[in-house]
């Protein structure tokens, strides 16, 4: 990596002409400053990094340079000539393209029919779709993206689809190329084939920015990093002569342990949560989990490693019994729980932290202390024939909030009011409380702020030294490092190896991509 | 992060205060839509010529005006509180209940069928054939939920379709299976000593139904907030996600809240029976099932809401009927009048650029409306 | 066998006039819904066309002006369901349903108010029957399909016309898009905006086809109420043909059999409550036999709001 960057060198791209100037940016939502006054330059060939935590402000200095957003202050140059852009329309006029992290594919549509949608191929008032195959096929000729323009997104891998993603803003003769967090759904092997195609880009004259939370990939292809924190602009380092370390100190203004304290495992060897030959059918009907076998002891936390996608949610979801099971068995304490539902299995100790709190784990309407009832409502003493007691709720909610620092701990405001991480508080506030043997949490700390995630990845060690029985589901590779006893890998549904928590990112990185 | 209150806030409960700003909030916003449409209809007057002082004048006597008027506009709103309590209970599902029209016919001709049958038993009819029409109506009411649950049929058509299916069920039995000897097409007349009692003669034909209706409208409130049915089916509505995941059944709640909803709208059929017509005549009673959509609406499908929107309803029919006698606007306009609320009352963001950005969520009762007492 | 063959040219011909309208209010639910925007007020558009044509007829004693001013009616109504549900982010089916309830009380209103009482408006002039030389002779077949209100030529041509412009011209590509991922279509460069009303606006224009041939082309007055949930059953016909102009005349042609062969039955035989209900029954018959909203327009039904 390094020395590929070095041959390029990256004295040549400095000394090249200017694209993109953004300079004294700022935009207010509310109270909130995303961005304050932001200044960046890009120059013709350059990938330039821009790096930062979640909520920094990245995405948002980008919808502004798309016309997504319209910025409070601050002015825009491309190619030294100021411009005004309001909306997406006015970004493409100007050569500017992005790919967002959720993509805009419509999945009934074929690859050409979403590539050419705006912008279409004539012939009279038809539609000339032949047209639009062939000018598809000339693109993915040129820069190296494979693509089969008959086919329906809906079919594609998603390494496939960010390819048609690219190709749109190449038939749109786009000069600069905006990526948000495009690595964030790729395995290392398509992580590798996008940076390939990156640097063909960047040889024909494109200038690339490259959003991302992730230090050590920048360094891979990056020539320069900016870092953004908490809305401003904290520095820009030359990639070839910055490392990891320093990198994460400016993301993220301290010196961040990239490990969590963790105690020797106390791991007594009884095993409380166990799946033999799962198999569990996705919501399409294809087999999301094929034949997965795994065991998690008292007082040791199992990580599930993998891309999203490759069956960690099916999996979650049939161990917690929110998912039927088409094939193979769920023990909980030795007891065959497979045909039992949700709240069964929570009777027996269970506990699910799901990954989308905001749909699945709370009714965002219902105040806090409905949803801390939400599985315990119909018995004692919430509930008595029939009949349910509301102030037993909420007296019973007052405390458990507190408990696990749920702000504000006022068991009549309303879920959908606070921010992600005391959400995410309340759901684990609910689960963790009634003292359950077993917990499964699936992406525990996905889009909470940092303060959030420690008291989050606490929480899951003092279980764990209880001697309570985790299996932890995480796309971050940290996360489970710094918290697993063990690691299993999940690939297209199956358990693809298991190694330790000093594994290293080669070894996980391959078993991710399914070479065992 | 900012400072926590010292205060325990523990058993809230019952705060008046903020239950009090909560519900004027959420007056707010269907007050602002019965304004504007006032303004319309205004206009729609005065394009047929007549001067809409006058016309809302009589419009609002013949609703308040005297104690007739009161009496009428009683009259009119007892089978709204029906029809639009079983299109809220639907909605607090997450379903649509456009079958009100239908549920009410099967609950009518149950009554008109047991009203007579049952008249020898007197005033013990009464309470009997009620309860009947409350299980038929409930089974019918619980028809569009099993097809959704089992085909996944969509309620809304699904609904709409019974209807049409019901009142002629309901038309048939009335002329073939019930009729009456004569000319009029029709049920018997059941015997006064069955039907419910008018209240005064003051007031004109209302009669105690009223006080059925709003006893269901307290059934509901403690329905939904009170039992573990309705926080299941509350639940279901707000996130069926979450609901399913905290191993609450979406299916068995979506046929038992649609057939409540029918039963309820089938209840007010029973009343309008024997309180008010004493038989089902072909044709009987239009739109009241649809009205209900609008009642349950305004009143943000709480249960007092719907008890104040269904006032809003029944006035202005009861007032249309004065308005048309003393001026020559035809009553229909009140069915306008009811169909642009039902529109305004749904365009939030046509509130929020009344009544500003911030106030929008507040003013619109979101909160009240799924969040509760 | 004579009896038999000659008995299958009026059921055709008859099925083919009660289908008409169902097609077009079904083909006009289909651009609305296609964009994204649930249309439960097709009923309601085809009343308020139904009527507003017999009123451009009655005054200016032709049929075409009648047309005009039906179409008319049905693109206005059709622009505020497309303003609540699109501009002001209204619930689509609620509005939809103030849309009938306007319909319904409009035409009520306005029935006393131009013709002075309600009921059955004066006879006006109409579409009727325009038999194609040379075509309508054709044995069996001839006369039922050839032999119709203009207004069931112009559907023969509708059909295929819909067919092409929804999935052979830009228009149509971009309008199935807004319903499947708006997002795309707006960094796309489109406005969503202005496909969803255009969407909303021909399911005006079509249902109001559908009503004036109801008021006009099979009938020469209008009465109170007479679409009697033609257009809920346009709908199911929409999601039974999968949002398909082809196959959104499959139910329209199975409901019109239905009416057409219970003409003849005596009324001794089977009451005619039960012969009124077969339509709704059958619809809710098919839409469970074949799925629900199963591969409904991905985006249907909610507002789309910039991030």
């Amino acid at each position: 990596m390094a020395e590929e960057r070095a041959e390029r060198g990256s004295a040549g791209v400095e000394g090249a002409p200017v694209v993109l100037e953004m300079r004294g940016v700022t935009k207010r939502f509310g109270p909130v400053t995303a961005n304050d006054d932001v200044s960046l330059v890009l120059h013709r060939g350059e990938i330039l990094g821009l790096l930062g935590e979640n909520g920094a402000g990245k995405s948002t200095l980008m919808k502004i340079l798309y016309g997504l957003y319209s910025p409070d202050s601050g002015e825009i140059f491309v190619d030294g000539e100021r411009v005004e852009i309001r909306d997406p329309k006015d970004a493409v006029e100007r050569g500017i393209g992005m790919v967002h992290q959720h993509f805009t594919l419509i999945p009934r549509l074929t690859v050409a029919e979403n590539i050419v949608l705006g912008a279409e191929p004539r012939k009279g008032i038809t539609l000339d779709l032949e047209g639009a195959i062939k000018a598809t096929e000339e693109l993915s000729e040129r820069y190296g993206l494979k693509v089969d323009p008959r086919a329906r997104v809906a079919d594609l891998s998603v390494g496939v689809q960010q390819r048609v993603e690219i190709l749109k803003t190449l038939y749109r003769e786009a000069r600069i190329l905006v990526l948000d967090e495009p690595t964030a759904v790729l395995t290392p092997q398509e992580t590798e084939d996008l940076f390939s195609v990156l640097k063909e880009l960047v040889a024909d004259g494109l200038s690339i920015i490259f959003i991302t939370h992730k230090l050590g990939e920048l360094l891979g292809v990056g020539d320069r990093i900016i870092i953004i924190r908490d809305g401003h602009v904290v520095d820009t380092v030359d990639a070839s002569k910055t490392n990891e370390g320093e990198l994460a100190r400016l993301m993220v203004g301290r010196e961040v342990l990239l490990r969590v304290e963790k105690e020797e495992s106390k791991a007594s060897g009884e095993t409380r949560l166990a799946a033999e030959e799962l198999v569990v059918l996705s919501n399409t009907g294809a087999k999301a989990v094929s034949g997965v076998s795994l065991s998690v002891r008292a007082g040791e936390i199992l990580g599930v490693a993998g891309v999203d996608g490759n069956g960690q949610t099916e999996l979650a979801e049939a161990l917690a019994g929110t998912r039927p099971v088409a094939g193979g068995r769920v023990y909980l304490d030795g007891e065959d729980v497979t045909s039992l539902g949700a709240d069964a299995r929570q009777e027996r100790g269970l506990a699910y932290v799901p990954e989308d709190r905001a749909s699945k784990g709370l009714v965002l309407d219902f105040h806090l202390y409905e949803n801390n009832t939400l599985k315990t409502y119909d018995g004692p003493p919430y509930s008595r024939w029939g009949w349910i007691f509301p102030r037993i709720m909420r007296r019973r909610a007052a405390k458990t909030l507190r408990d696990y620092d749920v702000r504000p701990p006022d068991p009549d405001a309303r879920a959908g009011s606070l921010s992600g991480g005391n959400q995410q508080k309340a759901v684990l506030a609910r689960e963790l409380s009634g003292d359950p043997g077993v917990i499964i949490a699936s992406q525990p700390t996905r889009g909470v702020d940092v303060g959030a995630i420690e008291f989050i990845h606490r929480q899951l060690l003092e279980q764990r030294s209880e001697g309570k029985a985790i299996l932890l589901i995480s796309l971050e590779l940290e996360e489970i490092r710094s918290l697993s006893d063990r690691i299993i890998v999940l690939y297209a549904g199956r358990v693809v190896g298991e190694v330790g928590p000093d594994a290293t990112d080669e070894q996980l990185g391959l078993l991710m991509a399914g070479r065992e | 992060m900012s400072e926590e209150r010292r205060q325990e806030p523990q058993e809230r409960g019952f705060d008046l205060r903020r239950m009090l700003v909560n519900a004027g909030g959420a007056l707010v916003f269907p007050l602002v839509a019965i304004l504007l449409s006032f303004v319309i209809g205004a206009v729609i007057v005065m394009a047929t010529g007549n001067n809409p002082i006058t016309v809302y004048a009589a419009l609002i006597g013949g609703a308040f005006g005297s104690a007739s008027s009161i009496g009428r506009t009683l009259l009119y709103t007892t089978p709204f509180i029906f029809t639009g309590l079983a299109v809220a209970v639907a909605f607090r599902a997450g379903l649509f209940n456009i079958g009100g029209e239908g549920q009410l016919y099967i609950g009518a001709i149950t009554a008109a069928w047991l009203g007579v049958s049952l008249g020898f038993l007197g005033p013990f009819a009464i309470p009997i054939t009620l309860v009947a029409c409350l299980i038929t109506s409930f089974l019918w009411g619980s028809i569009p939920g099993i097809l959704k649950v089992r085909f996944g049929a969509h309620e809304v058509i699904t609904t709409i379709m019974l209807n049409y299916v019901g009142i002629n069920l309901a038309y048939y039995l009335a002329q073939h299976l019930l009729r009456q000897r004569g000319p009029i097409p029709g049920t018997e007349t059941i015997d006064y000593a069955v039907r419910i009692p008018i209240i005064s003669t003051a007031l004109g034909r209302v009669n105690y139904g009223i006080i059925i209706a709003l006893l269901a409208a307290v059934a509901v409130l403690l329905l939904l907030w009170r039992t573990r049915r309705g926080f299941e089916i509350r639940a279901v509505g707000l996130s069926p996600g979450a609901a399913n995941y905290a191993g609450m059944k979406l299916g068995v709640n979506t046929i038992l809240a649609l057939a409540i909803g029918g039963s309820l709208a089938g209840l007010g059929g029973g009343v309008e029976i024997l309180g008010v017509y004493g038989n089902m005549d072909v044709p009987f009673v239009s739109n009241l099932g649809y009205n209900g959509i609008g009642v349950a609406l305004l009143g943000r499908n709480h249960p007092v809401g719907v008890v104040l929107g269904a006032l809003v309803f029944g006035g202005l029919f009861s007032g249309a009927q004065e308005m048309q006698f003393a001026t020559d606007v035809p009553l229909q306009l009140a069915n306008v009048l009811l169909a642009v609320i039902l529109l305004l009352v749904t365009a939030t963001k046509l509130v929020e650029l009344i009544v500003g950005k911030r106030a929008r969520d507040f003013v619109s009762g979101t909160h009240l409306e799924r969040g509760g007492l | 066998m004579e009896d038999f063959l000659g008995g299958i040219g009026p059921i055709l011909q008859s099925t083919i006039r009660q289908a008409t309208p169902l097609i077009f209010a079904a083909l006009g639910g289909l651009f609305s819904e296609r964009s994204g925007v649930v249309n439960i007020g097709l009923e309601g558009l085809m009343l308020i066309s139904a009527f507003a044509g017999v009123v451009g007829a009655y005054f200016s004693g032709n049929a075409l002006v009648g047309l005009f001013t039906g179409l008319g009616a049905g693109l206005l109504f059709a622009l505020i369901h497309a303003l609540m549900c699109v501009t002001f982010e209204a619930d689509q089916i609620i509005s939809g349903t103030a849309i009938n309830l306007l319909a319904l009380g409009g035409t009520g209103f306005l029935m006393v108010v131009i013709f002075g009482s309600g009921g059955t408006s004066p006879r006006v002039d109409s579409f009727e029957s325009v038999a194609i030389p040379l075509l309508s002779d054709i044995p069996i077949i001839g006369k039922a399909f050839f032999d119709q209100s203009l207004l069931v030529y112009l559907i023969y041509i509708l059909v295929p016309v819909t067919w092409f412009v929804v999935y052979r011209t830009p228009f149509g590509l971009r309008l199935r898009a807004t319903g499947e991922v708006p997002e795309a279509v707006d960094t796309a460069g489109v406005s969503v905006t202005r496909m969803r009303y255009y969407g909303v606006a021909l399911s005006g224009i079509l249902a109001g086809l559908g009503g004036v041939y109801l008021s006009m082309g099979v009938l020469s007055a209008f009465t109170e109420g007479m679409t009697g949930g033609r257009g809920f059953l346009a709908l199911a016909a929409l999601i039974f043909g999968r949002w398909n102009p082809i196959g959104a005349l499959a139910l329209p042609l199975l409901v019109g059999f239905a009416y057409a062969t219970t003409f003849g039955v005596s009324l001794e035989a089977v009451p005619i409550e039960l012969i009124e209900m077969l339509p709704y029954l059958l619809t809710i018959v098919a839409l469970c036999a074949f799925g629900g909203r199963a591969i409904a327009p991905a985006a249907i039904g909610k507002p789309y709001r910039k991030e």
